[in-house]
């Protein structure tokens, strides 16, 4: 019963996988060349740090905002822990393009936020809120916060308060109960949320495209470029190919620290 | 893009239902999976999809004015129906269509430099010149695998109460943000911004090609600190409405739109815009064969067809016989009329055919 969709699987999603790790050391010529390139050319070296150096600052802001929500919900009433739950879950549902859109019209030259500022005389020119790499990180922080929330919202609810109570009746400050007994119980949700953001931040391509004004690059672009415009597709299949291992390696560190299905919205 | 997929394969269902490679029953399987009505399949309509030609543009309004001054016409004439994809023929895409052997376009609105790169690779079908006519193109933009349509170009907008009793006037004014301080957009993917960048630091007209390109990219980088990238027609449309730049590179023929849109306060400048060339091509093998996809061509070539295409997408004529035949309130935005056609500098699809994975990728690198 499970081989047709076995066959499916294989057919439509294996074989075009392998189709791409075949392009990247076949074009434009067989051999090693497109990886090769890695090494030699500055401008594909400096994409992937911009690339990593984004993913590194949205998930540390993400998974920090990420943290102080799950942690108010998990401290909250039922019914307000309901109500916070479906607002990251409405944010989470949105499309990513509304969201970007919505960035520039309230932090825009024009937007909401300067025309407010200007308005009350705060400032007197508009502030570059965004078409910068400020811009890029504001989109993507809060694109990514309920991907952390998540996580840490499974893990936190399945603590024992008990051991809290404990450490408290053994004469503990809530700063120590939270930084030498909460904070380390939670590691495990901070870790999957971590991992769980950087690997979808590795592969933004709108958000940086429209809040970055063009100036800020990042991988999953320069590939589509590759693609459909320049032609360089060997080049192209190569960072497809790296992102892929990169991203099944952090999967992999991920599956040490917490059951992959918990981490997805599975059973907890 | 779901949307596009299901119609085309009901598209491609028609077809080999009709060749009798599929049968009745998988073929209503497939309408009813891509939420095609039954009875609009019993009427004919996805029948019909067998029998026409795909053209593949660009959306928003173009497939509303290909279809009335191009479509009609052809139709008319030929009883042979048109439909659009409208997902835009990127070279990209033109290629792996052709390379996965279902290609299920028949003529793309590309640019020229499209036309010399498919064509080198061997992923267009030749055009016949025995039906579509050389002396209705302007003298040397008609190609072996693409001919020209329709010109676009690359101009500049600037703001009338920044620059007040100076306002600029070249590329040169352009790239001096001493004399004429304020934000500039430019072009993400390097054409335009090139030849604008060269004209500004001193290259002759008639010098430009081959691309300098190191010294173009240098000169790009000069105002790369004032500078803004657009990637589509909206986001330069938007960076000038919104106020974000106080001159901005766009699509000519979004000059008018943009003019009207602020009231008249950023104006279209046409000295040294650089024109495009667009070229219709034929991707190999394609569906509805040679014959009818050249009489398609040569229907574009009308000069009512092209005057309607300016008229309505703000496309200029490359009809030598259409250029005095512009009306009056298109005179100033178009490329080839009397009052712009000498001061347009044309672009080169041939440098920009073999040269632009280079060209690009050196402008990504430059503006990042």
């Amino acid at each position: 019963m499970i081989l047709p969709f076995l066959a499916v699987i294989a057919g439509f999603y294996i074989y075009p996988i392998a189709n791409v790790l075949w392009l990247s050391v076949v074009e434009p010529e067989p051999g090693l060349g497109n990886y090769a390139a890695l090494f030699d050319t500055e401008s594909l070296r400096r994409i992937i740090l911009t690339t990593i150096r984004i993913c590194v600052v949205t998930t540390f802001f993400s998974v920090l905002f990420g943290y102080t929500i799950a942690y108010a919900m998990v401290h909250m009433d039922q019914r307000k822990q309901n109500l916070m739950l479906a607002l990251v879950l409405v944010s989470f549902w949105i499309s990513i393009l509304v969201r970007t859109f919505s960035w520039l019209m309230l932090l825009g030259h024009n937007g909401l936020l300067n025309n407010g500022l200007q308005a009350i005389g705060v400032i007197n020119e508009p502030i570059a809120f965004v078409r910068n790499e400020l811009g890029v990180l504001i989109g993507m922080i809060h694109y990514m916060i309920p991907y952390a929330v998540l996580p840490l919202l499974v893990n936190m609810r399945n603590l024992d308060m008990r051991v809290m109570r404990a450490s408290q009746n053994l004469g503990a400050t809530g700063t120590q109960t939270f930084l030498r007994v909460y904070l380390p119980m939670t590691i495990p949700g901070i870790v999957a949320s971590t991992i769980l953001v950087f690997i979808l931040s590795l592969g933004f391509y709108v958000t940086p495209a429209i809040l970055g004004g063009g100036k800020v690059l990042m991988i999953a672009e320069y590939i589509s470029v590759q693609i459909l415009i320049t032609l360089k597709w060997g080049t192209a299949a190569m960072l497809a190919t790296l992102m892929l291992f990169g991203v099944l390696g952090m999967l992999y560190v991920m599956s040490r620290f917490m059951k992959l299905s918990a981490v997805f919205g599975g059973g907890r | 893009m779901d949307k596009q997929f299901l119609k085309e394969s009901v598209q491609q269902g028609a077809v080999a239902f009709k060749a009798g490679k599929m049968d009745r029953r998988a073929f209503l399987t497939l309408c009813a999976m891509a939420g095609v009505a039954v009875s609009a399949v019993a009427r004919g309509d996805a029948h019909a999809a067998a029998n026409q030609i795909i053209l593949w543009n660009w959306g928003g309004s173009s497939e509303v004015c290909h279809g009335q001054y191009i479509a009609e016409p052809f139709t008319e004439s030929t009883g042979i129906g048109v439909g659009f994809d409208t997902s835009g023929p990127l070279q990209g895409k033109i290629k792996a269509m052709v390379d996965s052997g279902s290609v299920t376009a028949d003529v793309c609105d590309a640019d020229a430099f499209d036309a010399i790169a498919l064509g080198d690779s061997g992923h267009l079908e030749p055009i016949d010149y025995s039906v579509v006519d050389k002396a209705k193109v302007l003298d040397g933009f008609a190609w072996e695998y693409g001919v020209s349509i329709i010109f676009y170009g690359y101009a500049f907008m600037y703001d009338t109460e920044a620059y007040g009793d100076n306002p600029p006037n070249s590329w040169a004014d352009f790239f001096n943000t001493a004399e004429f301080p304020g934000k500039r957009s430019l072009y993400k993917w390097a054409n335009g911004s090139l030849e604008g960048a060269l004209l500004a630091d001193g290259v002759s007209k008639d010098a430009l090609y081959p691309l300098d390109l190191d010294r173009a990219i240098a000169k790009v980088k000069t105002i790369k600190e004032d500078s803004l990238y657009w990637g589509s027609g909206s986001e330069a449309h938007s960076m000038i409405v919104n106020g974000e730049v106080s001159m901005g590179m766009v699509w000519q023929n979004r000059g008018k739109a943009i003019e009207d849109d602020t009231d008249g306060r950023y104006k279209l400048v046409m000295n040294e815009a650089l024109a495009m060339p667009g070229a219709y091509i034929v991707p190999r093998g394609n569906p509805a064969g040679r014959d009818a996809v050249m009489k398609f061509i040569q229907t574009a070539q009308d000069p009512k067809a092209q005057l309607g295409l300016l008229d309505c997408l703000g496309m200029t004529p490359t009809n030598p016989t259409a250029f005095g035949m512009i009306p009056e309130g298109q005179k100033a935005y178009a490329i080839t009329s009397a009052m712009n056609i000498d001061k347009v500098v044309y672009n080169d699809p041939v440098w920009w055919g073999a040269n632009s994975e280079k060209a690009v990728n050196a402008f990504l690198e430059a503006i990042s």
